[in-house]
């Protein structure tokens, strides 16, 4: 351990050189964590108010049916590890008149527990209560501003057969999106199997929540192929969305690594003119017997000690920015991911080792003769 | 007694070609242990390449360096720093000692180098050592709140840490003033009476020389005369 104590005193014996690459260390991996969990979290805000509360996959009838069944959502749940939830509901269109003006409201009827576990109702009521009992339908926010229609008031719409049926409002939803408030609607099962003609165990679709929202594809290609249903996921609804956060993940990366890059030369070059100043030190430890490992091995210490340094730095200065962020008027919060971070405080002391890899090489090499010649 | 160090014919030749420089030219003698000898000669004459070559810190052209028995010129890097490190120790003209460390740390970096930590006898010979230095109290002192002195007086005690066989000194009082040289000589003297360590020491100074128990004479990379100094002491 002689060369991690001669390069804890070398680092020492140049406390303003030292600090300024510490700095310059933390700097960029502060930037790294920030920007990171800045792309992370803002991009996790957007997937979950797309589809946070509304299906991830979808199964509508095969081909030549007309329902599924209402057990295709317990098979889903058992067959697919990444099912966190499964409810079969009956979607329908239907119209709502108010004076001359009239809307199509897109209805989903089911159990109001069940609904809830997919679009989260109980935490986005605004009005109202949560409940879809006999009768009862649960309307947005945009509509129920638009139409004045609040809790207790009859809902008319006409149905796809042309007749018309009579709801009350229970309650108005908020579901973070100005489309949905306005165009879609909830009512019980049994009003909607009414409406549509359907058994207590036929459904127009099984709509499914998974744990991992990006795995919707291939869970769906297996439900789709391994029932006899047609599957469709969120992410096929989604491209532009999708392509928009790959750029952003894609310019995410670019900035990071262009910063890893400045922080890898700005080590590079210190320790590089560490290793000229120290050059003479050097010479006299390899004349007194120090093998070339070892004097190689004090520049790799240099660099594990700055870059641990940095790191820490880094890392105390990226959490106070993000802290510091929490108090802009934005409305989503930086969640600063601890894998991230660890990832980013491994790569901080990794890129700090390869950049010592040049002046550590060249002290190994140095001959003692040429520093005792030259005095 | 037994020869510590065989220089046997060698040569040491700088560059190639038309542009090659003979620095050294059939060089042999042998130095036994216990001796007190010096190398003397002008500037430019092969004195210090001569003394880089016994002290690894060079490889000849051609030729053998033996020391301690073993054959160096076979030796790799690696083997020619551990023979550095246990069986030499060297004294320059400039002390070189490290500024970023104490006093201590100076003293007992060939320990260290040797990947050992400081045993109870190398402390008390480390402490041994600062005594016959006369530089006892000055442990924890950095190595830059020394006079010129001083420094190379820790210098000498860095080389006689790990008790080498042979101690190469080049011109190691050329800093020091007057006194200053004569105290470090007497110190030489004093070790290589009481411990046995054996002494090469280039100068260009023949009084210097005249102090040492054999001279050693190089003249354009050649050995010229190799006596035995009666009068020395």
């Amino acid at each position: 351990m002689l060369s991690l104590k001669i390069a804890a005193r070398f680092l020492k014996s140049s406390p303003g050189q030292s600090a300024l690459i510490i700095a310059g260390i933390a700097v960029g991996i502060a930037t790294q964590i920030f920007v990171g969990s800045l792309i992370t979290s803002l991009q996790a805000d957007l997937i979950d108010a797309a589809v946070g509360s509304s299906p991830h996959i979808t199964l509508l009838p095969g081909d030549g049916a007309s329902t599924v069944p209402g057990t295709a959502a317990t098979t889903a749940s058992k067959s697919e590890l990444l099912v966190a939830t499964a409810i079969p509901v009956r979607t329908l269109s239907a119209i709502y008149t108010s004076g001359e003006d009239s809307v199509p409201l897109s209805i989903a009827g089911g159990d109001a527990t069940d609904l809830g576990l997919i679009y989260n109702l109980e935490d986005r009521m605004v009005s109202g209560t949560y409940r879809l009992g006999a009768g009862e339908a649960l309307v947005g926010t945009v509509f129920a501003a638009k139409y004045d229609v609040g809790p207790g008031d009859p809902l008319e719409l006409l149905l796809p057969d042309g007749t018309m049926a009579e709801f009350t409002v229970s309650g108005v939803f908020d579901l973070g999106q100005a489309t949905a408030n306005e165009r879609v609607a909830f009512v019980d099962a049994a009003s909607a199997a009414d409406a549509l003609g359907l058994a207590d165990d036929e459904y127009t679709a099984i709509q499914i929540q998974l744990t991992d929202v990006f795995a919707s594809t291939e869970v769906a290609d297996r439900l789709g192929s391994d029932n006899d249903v047609t599957a469709t996921d969120w992410q096929e609804e989604n491209a532009e969305l999708l392509s928009g956060l790959a750029a952003q993940s894609g310019s995410s990366i670019m900035i990071q690594v262009f910063v890893l890059v400045a922080v890898a030369l700005g080590i590079a070059s210190t320790l590089a003119i560490s290793a000229v100043q120290k050059t003479r030190q050097i010479g006299i430890l390899k004349a007194i017997g120090m093998g070339d490992g070892a004097a190689g091995r004090i520049f790799l210490w240099q660099a594990a000690l700055l870059g641990a340094g940095g790191t820490l730095g880094g890392i105390a200065l990226g959490y106070a920015l993000i802290w510091g962020f929490s108090f802009a008027p934005v409305p989503f919060s930086i969640r600063p991911e601890p894998t991230f971070i660890a990832i980013s405080a491994g790569i901080g002391i990794t890129v700090a080792l390869l950049s010592s890899i040049i002046p550590a090489r060249s002290t190994s090499r140095l001959d003692p003769i040429e520093v005792i010649q030259n005095g | 007694m037994a020869d510590l160090l065989v220089v046997d014919a060698i040569e040491k030749v700088y560059g190639e070609g038309s542009a090659a420089t003979r620095a050294l030219s059939g060089v042999s003698f042998t130095v036994a242990e216990g001796e007190f000898a010096s190398i003397v000669g002008q500037s430019g004459s092969g004195k210090s390449t001569l003394l880089n070559l016994i002290g690894l810190l060079d490889t000849p052209t051609s030729g053998r360096v033996t020391l301690t028995g073993e054959n160096t010129t076979a030796l790799g890097r690696a083997g020619r720093a551990r023979l550095r490190n246990e069986a030499l120790g060297f004294v320059f003209q400039f002390h070189y000692l490290l500024p970023e460390f104490s006093v201590w740390e100076n003293l007992t970096m060939p320990v260290q180098i040797a990947r050992r930590t400081v045993s109870g006898e190398e402390r008390d010979r480390a402490l041994e050592t600062l005594a016959l230095l006369g530089l006892e109290g000055l442990e924890r002192k950095n190595a830059n709140q020394l006079s010129g002195g001083q420094k190379q007086r820790v210098a000498i005690g860095r080389a006689l840490m790990n008790r080498p066989k042979l101690i190469l000194a080049d011109e190691p009082t050329g800093n020091l003033d007057t006194a200053n040289t004569e105290a470090v000589y007497e110190l030489f003297r004093t070790i290589n009476a009481e411990l046995g360590t054996t002494f090469l020491i280039v100068t260009h100074d023949r009084v210097v020389a005249q102090q040492t128990d054999r001279i050693l004479e190089v003249r354009d990379g050649e050995l010229v005369q190799d006596v035995r100094n009666d009068y020395a002491g």
